[in-house]
């Protein structure tokens, strides 16, 4: 094994009822003190592989390691190396903070001494002091979170997983658990995998980002080379209805600086991109160099490409280079054809184009039974500390 | 992989069953209040219609069955508590640590045999209080025995929540757990009537109810006598039973939370 691989995975799977395919197959490393981001919709996987490699379950095939230890054969040594912060709250809320820890403190093996120590650390990382003796029930969502990354690390884990870690919390606290993390991993190089489904926190925690979709890695790189993999800017227009697009889009069509044009998922025209590049499902460790990226890049067959789900049949979207000078030429050729734009928004491809791009699909429109839709529904309210109807 | 047996690990989930059992005061005290209503009302007023018991007044022959309620309620409501470990997702943290399943459940059984054991010394006491034993220097003896018959009852009984609690998934089973397994058995351990002058297949299924035998050993350890079905050895027979169906559920409950999935 490759000393610097703190993680190592090979072609995990884990079927579930004889018929579904959680996870499939799923290959990666990680080097020590990395930041691996998993990304994906719901139901893609993501807790299922985090859950295997803290050996919560039994992977129906496939190895991984640990710190050198393999979690079917040495799976004490896998957990006294992990810290895990799973999605739903697992603290004991008729305990207070203070207790949560010592209760950890002392499955994981510490004494007295070192325990007390500890906690007290912990607790001052994330601001929880002068709280610690409260019970737990009477904590915010921000706080439960926090304490749980604190027990997280009681034991001074080399690999922490974090489950979805600001979901369902308000913007300021998230921005704190980001500074948090960050810390850890500057200052004690701690080894992280988090999963998200919030493309904004993948970008600006993770130094490598793993795109999973239905059990499958889609494709593994940093967050930079994801979004150069979309060259261009993006220009969305919207108009007053649908028959003004129809009349609007040959026009821009035939206009070779236009890469790609399409028509836009209905709502948020962040998360409407269609089919960008052509990325088929990868082994994790083929990366593309950049000259295959751009040989993908010119596949561009189909200029017209349309959604699936819901449509905003008065958007339209272009991909093309240097945005800002092409939009005053877009003006002109709307209203030559004696349309009035709405309005007309210039930015720069995101993770979410990306997602869509690789995947096919929005990262928001998710699919996953109504069960996780009312499981997800009950964690976001957790997290934000309202009281269970 | 063998995992050794962690005393920590055994200390702390004690030391947590202990914790949330005294802080949710109100579960205390209404079952213990719940206790004292049967005392006072079966045992004044249907102990006047009824009269003594074998040699003792009919409050006296119903207290070890009282106590027994609460600690067969008590018990198996611990064990069970399990669920909801796992529905609000406590056990994963207690999974993913590296401790066995083995000391957590030991932890478990001896956490809830305890509070149980509170509970039933508690309702001891209030029943004394209310005449239900005659004092005398046996009876001191009896009533240290008492406990230790009590730790002996509870265990198992919290063993068989664990594996209940351990195939259950959801919360409504709960209800059918209530009605079809607790109270029958405690309404066949002959609490309110001695199990000698009933029906033939009453007595068969009273003598199927472990609870019976529970009570009858704390009846012994209480009054100083039993019932006469098992003659005058009952309380070796009972003992002997209520070690036999220890052993048995603390096994089925460890097997069975072992296999549990998160």
């Amino acid at each position: 094994m490759n000393k610097l691989n703190t993680i190592e995975v090979k072609e995990l799977t884990k079927v579930f009822d004889k018929d579904v395919k959680a996870v499939n197959g799923i290959s990666f490393t990680v080097t020590k003190g990395e930041i691996l981001g998993f990304l994906g919709p719901n139901g893609a996987g993501k807790t299922t592989t985090l859950n295997m490699l803290s050996t919560l379950l039994r992977p129906t095939s496939g190895t991984a390691k640990i710190n050198g230890n393999d979690i079917q054969k040495e799976p004490d040594e896998v957990r006294r190396s992990i810290g895990y912060v799973f999605q739903d709250t697992t603290l004991d809320i008729e305990l207070t903070g203070k207790e949560n820890l010592d209760f950890h403190g002392r499955l994981y093996g510490l004494d007295r001494v070192t325990r007390e120590k500890r906690v007290k650390e912990v607790l001052e990382l994330v601001k929880l002091t002068d709280r610690a003796d409260g019970l737990v029930k009477t904590y915010s969502g921000g706080m439960k979170r926090r304490l749980e990354i604190a027990r997280g690390l009681l034991h001074h884990p080399e690999v922490l997983f974090l489950d979805e870690p600001t979901l369902g919390l308000d913007p300021q606290t998230r921005r704190s658990i980001w500074e948090h993390i960050l810390t850890l991993n500057e200052e004690k190089k701690i080894t992280v995998i988090l999963t998200t489904h919030y493309t904004e926190e993948a970008d600006y925690l993770c130094n490598r980002i793993l795109i999973i979709d239905s059990g499958k890695v889609v494709v593994l790189d940093t967050p930079d080379n994801l979004k150069a993999r979309l060259q261009g800017d993006v220009v969305s227009l919207t108009v007053k209805n649908q028959k003004l697009i129809e009349k609007l889009r040959p026009n821009l069509e035939n206009k070779e600086w236009v890469h790609k044009i399409n028509i836009v998922a209905a709502g948020n025209n962040y998360a409407a991109m269609s089919r960008m590049m052509h990325v088929t499902a990868t082994d994790s460790s083929k990366t593309q160099t950049k000259s295959e990226s751009k040989n993908n890049e010119n596949h561009k067959t189909e200029k017209n490409l349309q959604l699936d789900g819901k449509k905003c049949p008065r958007c339209l979207n272009l991909l093309l280079d240097n945005g800002g000078h092409r939009i005053p030429e877009i003006v002109k050729i709307a209203a030559e054809a004696g349309i009035t734009l709405e309005s007309v928004e210039l930015r720069k491809p995101t993770l979410d184009d990306v997602f869509l791009s690789v995947t096919g699909r929005n990262i928001r429109e998710q699919e996953g039974s109504f069960i996780d839709m009312v499981r997800r529904h009950r964690i976001m309210r957790q997290a934000r500390g309202k009281p269970r109807r | 992989m063998v995992q050794p047996i962690s005393g920590q690990a055994i200390y702390v989930v004690l030391l947590r069953e202990i914790k949330r059992y005294w802080r949710a005061k109100p579960r205390v005290i209404s079952s213990v209040a719940q206790s004292i209503f049967f005392l006072a009302i079966f045992g004044l007023g249907l102990g006047n219609f009824v009269g003594p018991v074998g040699d003792v007044n009919y409050l006296s022959y119903m207290a070890p069955g009282v106590i027994g309620m609460g600690l067969l309620f008590g018990s198996v409501f611990s064990g069970v508590s399990v669920i909801f470990d796992r529905q609000f997702g406590f056990m994963k943290e207690m999974l993913v640590a590296p401790v066995s399943r083995t000391s957590i459940i030991i932890g478990k059984i001896l956490g809830g045999s305890s509070t149980a054991t509170i509970q039933g010394i508690i309702l001891l006491v209030i029943a004394s209080l209310m005449g239900a034993f005659v004092p005398s220097f046996a009876f001191i003896v009896g009533s240290f025995a008492a406990v230790g018959a009590m730790l002996l009852i509870t265990s198992g009984f919290v063993g068989l929540g664990v594996a209940i609690g351990s195939s259950l998934n959801d919360f409504h089973a709960f209800q059918l757990l209530s009605t079809f397994v607790m109270w029958p058995l405690f309404m066949l351990s002959g609490v309110f009537f001695p199990i000698d002058g009933a029906p033939f297949l009453l007595q068969v299924a009273m003598l199927a109810d472990p609870m019976f035998y529970g009570v009858e050993l704390l009846r012994w350890c209480l009054i100083g006598s039993g019932t006469a079905i098992l003659g005058p050895l009952s309380w070796l027979i009972s003992l002997v039973v209520v070690i036999g169906f220890n052993a048995l559920m603390i096994g089925l409950g460890t097997y069975m939370f072992s296999k549990a999935q998160i």
